[in-house]
């Protein structure tokens, strides 16, 4: 016993927070690191006109460089815009099902980017695309938190959000098939492809403005990210330690919408990246978001990077869509991984 | 020094949308007081705790800590004053336990969420003083039950508030887990002079650590003041709407808070009575088995402030009595006769001979003449007092004409039992 207490004054007179377990997590950091930097590298070097830097010499080559670029920042921007909308879900609902699409919020986003696609026309199109998409993916989540709160309380239930919002998100999606089946034949293909989802880049002012939003929201999210850790204690706990509970869940479920949002109108229905690479990233460094919030916004940058260099080259010339590749190298790999170590992601 | 109100509630009523919880509450509690809470379920304890951290705004009257309207407080500030423990903390995702204290300083730290200094130190003097340190990598989520709310409270004290309210928050803990956590918040409470507010549901725990109780029923408060004024039989049983008994234990005072005994009498009526000799608290465990099996109980003869005297008064068992150090007289044993006439059976519990109860063989003798079953208890040797071993030969006569010995209580009920069935 006494032993127990020189060790505890000593531990509170140098205030060292320093442990075993924190250097083997900067060291794992590292690691993830020169993983990412890897990874892009390589998916710079995949392409269907074959493997290795094309001929820098030729134009075509130069073209090709620099069209697997831009379809490197599509895929970190979406990939990015998707995971932390994710971890944002997640945490704020407190449910490890939570994730753009669950919620209605995606489907929301796309009914709006397929009518702006069906009738717009050029740039005005191209800009007006990620705000239509906010605005109806916001109203689709008020739409549901409105469905969802009709309780004694006033407060939804995390089961009445998800279970409403699985519904809107259906009834979106019919809505998107009936628009779908009246438009005209080029009106269905550009609508239909949108909706496989691919990283063909968009306008250089659609890229610039999501860019932007982007880092807005990313940025937003990340200042929030301290109160997202006493969040997920639950509403109630948040509020008794002093926090505006109830105006952080909502500046954070907007923030998420936002990005989902983006991500939508950037390249169409991308599923699973929201909802496995926070876990994957949870389980490899834990759960504090102030940590989480970036590294899953790189984390899924680059998953969706590396899922889209595979896409276009596995078969070439023909292009798997990337939601496909996503799902299907992703899903194993997320099973691993939370086998593995579920204990340090979520507590099931 | 204890002048200043910490929490006041003005004629508070409270609820939600369509149902009134709370119903034009008043009260208050100073700074320094351990208060308990308590309450039948549902009378609106939870409802009182969450208006007074302003998670519900009342409907009418208002809330004041430290004078100051609470919902006029920011809630960074509030929660410098008031800190909740609530019934359990579910943290869905796998925190450590130093990332769950840290929470505590969450409305403390800039808009960067860095800990300072300060954050961290009161952080470490929180566990230190739950005794959590050693915790503090693992997870909160694979802790114990008693452990988790110690993280909980080092996480509310990591807050540096002056009122620490707990819902229930012991109550579903381990004896020795509640021991702990009440201890911690006794040692808060006299140390620091932290003013708590506990909800209870263990009166007899509450009324030795608390200085002021209050009690509720059906969303108004009944009875503010101290244990002894708000522990009354009547009031409680009323309540919590059933018979309750209040004692006061003899030697250090504290009141203890008891179902009534008549709810022993668990399994379905018998009727069959048993007469029981016994003396010295050799009584009390048959006589509580007895009442259970759902047997009618008498008992005789005993001394006055015999300890099986006082047991058969507590629960309620006629008896016959002589006076305390005085031998059994034959008034007394004529009445404890007629007991054993209405008896179905008379047991003999372990209890010793000496000259004075040596009479009380006699009752069991008449049960054999009248052809009832008697039971002795066997080893009468070793508990024999008696001058030249009266009881012993007196036993062996009593074997000799058909009565049987028992040993443990469980063999004597079955051979209760099989009595009856014949």
């Amino acid at each position: 016993m006494a032993m127990k207490r020189i060790k505890h004054s000593a531990v509170c007179a140098d205030n060292s927070f320093t442990t075993q377990s924190q250097s083997s997590a900067a060291w794992r950091m590292l690691l993830f690191f020169a993983a990412l930097m890897v990874l892009l590298a390589l998916s710079m070097l995949l392409g269907p006109s074959g493997i290795g830097i094309p001929d820098l010499e030729s134009p075509s080559g130069s073209a090709i460089l620099s069209l697997r670029f831009s379809r490197l920042l599509m895929g970190m921007m979406t990939g990015a815009a998707l995971s932390a909308s994710g971890v944002v879900f997640q945490a704020l609902l407190r449910n490890p099902l939570a994730e753009p699409y669950v919620l209605g919020v995606s489907g929301g986003a796309g009914l709006g980017a397929t009518l702006t696609i069906l009738a717009g026309t050029g740039v005005v199109a191209s800009f007006s695309l990620p705000v239509v998409a906010f605005l109806s993916a916001v109203v689709t989540l008020m739409l549901v938190y409105g469905i969802a709160s009709q309780g004694s309380t006033g407060q939804p239930s995390v089961y009445s959000l998800i279970l409403s919002g699985v519904i809107v998100s259906s009834i979106c999606s019919s809505i998107i098939m009936f628009l779908v089946s009246t438009a005209s034949v080029e009106g269905m293909h550009n609508v239909i492809w949108w909706m496989l989802g691919s990283l063909q880049p968009v306008s250089a002012g659609q890229q610039l403005l999501s860019a932007a939003l982007l880092f807005g929201a990313l940025a937003g999210i990340w200042l929030l990210s301290p109160r997202l850790n006493a969040l997920a204690l639950g509403r109630e706990m948040a509020h008794y330690q002093g926090l505006h509970a109830d105006l952080v869940i909502v500046i954070g479920l907007l923030f998420a919408t936002l990005l989902a949002a983006i991500a939508v109108s950037l390249s169409g229905m991308i599923g699973f990246v929201g909802l496995i690479v926070p876990h994957v990233m949870r389980a490899i460094f834990g759960p504090d978001h102030r940590k989480l919030v970036p590294l899953a916004a790189l984390g899924g940058g680059v998953f969706l990077v590396v899922c889209d260099a595979v896409a276009r080259t596995l078969l070439a010339p023909v292009e798997i869509p990337v939601g496909v590749v996503t799902a299907l190298a992703g899903g194993p790999f997320f099973l691993i991984i939370l086998q593995r170590r579920m204990k340090q992601a979520w507590i099931a | 020094m204890m002048q200043h109100d910490a929490m006041t509630f003005r004629n508070v009523s409270a609820g939600y949308k369509q149902r009134k919880v709370l119903d034009n509450v008043s009260f208050s509690v100073r700074e320094g007081e351990f208060v308990s809470l308590i309450g039948p379920n549902g009378c609106g304890k939870s409802t009182l705790l969450k208006t007074a951290a302003a998670l519900l705004k009342p409907l009418s009257g208002k809330v004041e800590l430290f004078g100051q309207d609470v919902q006029h407080i920011k809630p960074a500030t509030r929660a410098s004053l008031l800190g909740v423990v609530p019934q359990k903390i579910e943290s869905p995702m796998a925190f450590t336990v130093d990332q769950i204290v840290m929470n505590g300083r969450i409305s403390s730290m800039g808009r960067w969420g860095t800990p300072s200094s300060i954050d961290h130190d009161l952080v470490e003097r929180s566990m230190i003083y739950t005794d959590v340190l050693d915790l503090r990598e693992r997870f909160f989520t694979e802790l114990s039950g008693g452990e988790q709310q110690r993280v909980a409270l080092a996480m509310v004290l990591a807050q540096d508030p002056k009122i620490i309210m707990l819902d229930e928050s012991i109550s579903h803990l381990d004896i020795n887990h509640r021991q702990e956590v009440l201890q911690i918040l006794m040692n808060l409470n006299r140390e620091k002079q932290m003013t708590i507010l506990l909800v209870s549901h263990d009166l007899t725990l509450s009324a030795g650590i608390s200085d002021r109780f209050l009690l509720m029923e059906a969303g108004t408060l009944v009875k503010a003041g101290t244990p002894v004024e708000v522990l009354e039989p009547e009031v409680l049983s009323r309540v919590y709407n059933c018979d309750l008994h209040v004692q006061q234990d003899p030697y250090t005072g504290y009141l203890q808070v008891t179902g009534a005994i008549d709810s022993l009498r668990r399994r379905q009526k018998l009727n069959r009575s048993v007469h029981v000799i016994a003396g010295g608290g050799s009584g009390i465990e048959l006589y509580r088995r007895l009442l259970i099996e759902g047997y009618e109980v008498t008992s005789g003869v005993l001394n006055r402030l015999d300890s099986d005297a006082e047991a058969a008064r507590a629960l309620n068992i006629p008896v016959v009595l002589e006076q305390p150090f005085s031998p059994v007289g034959s008034d007394a044993i004529a009445q404890a006769l007629k007991m054993v006439g209405d008896a179905d059976a008379v047991i003999l519990s372990q209890v010793p001979f000496g000259s004075g109860n040596l009479v009380n063989l006699t009752l069991a003798e008449a049960a054999l003449n009248r052809g009832k079953p008697v039971f002795l208890a066997d080893g009468i040797a070793t508990r024999d007092y008696t001058e030249g071993k009266a009881a012993l030969a007196f036993s062996t006569r009593l074997m000799q004409s058909g009565a049987n010995a028992w040993h443990s209580m469980s063999e004597l009920m079955t051979h209760l039992q099989q009595h009856q069935e014949r």
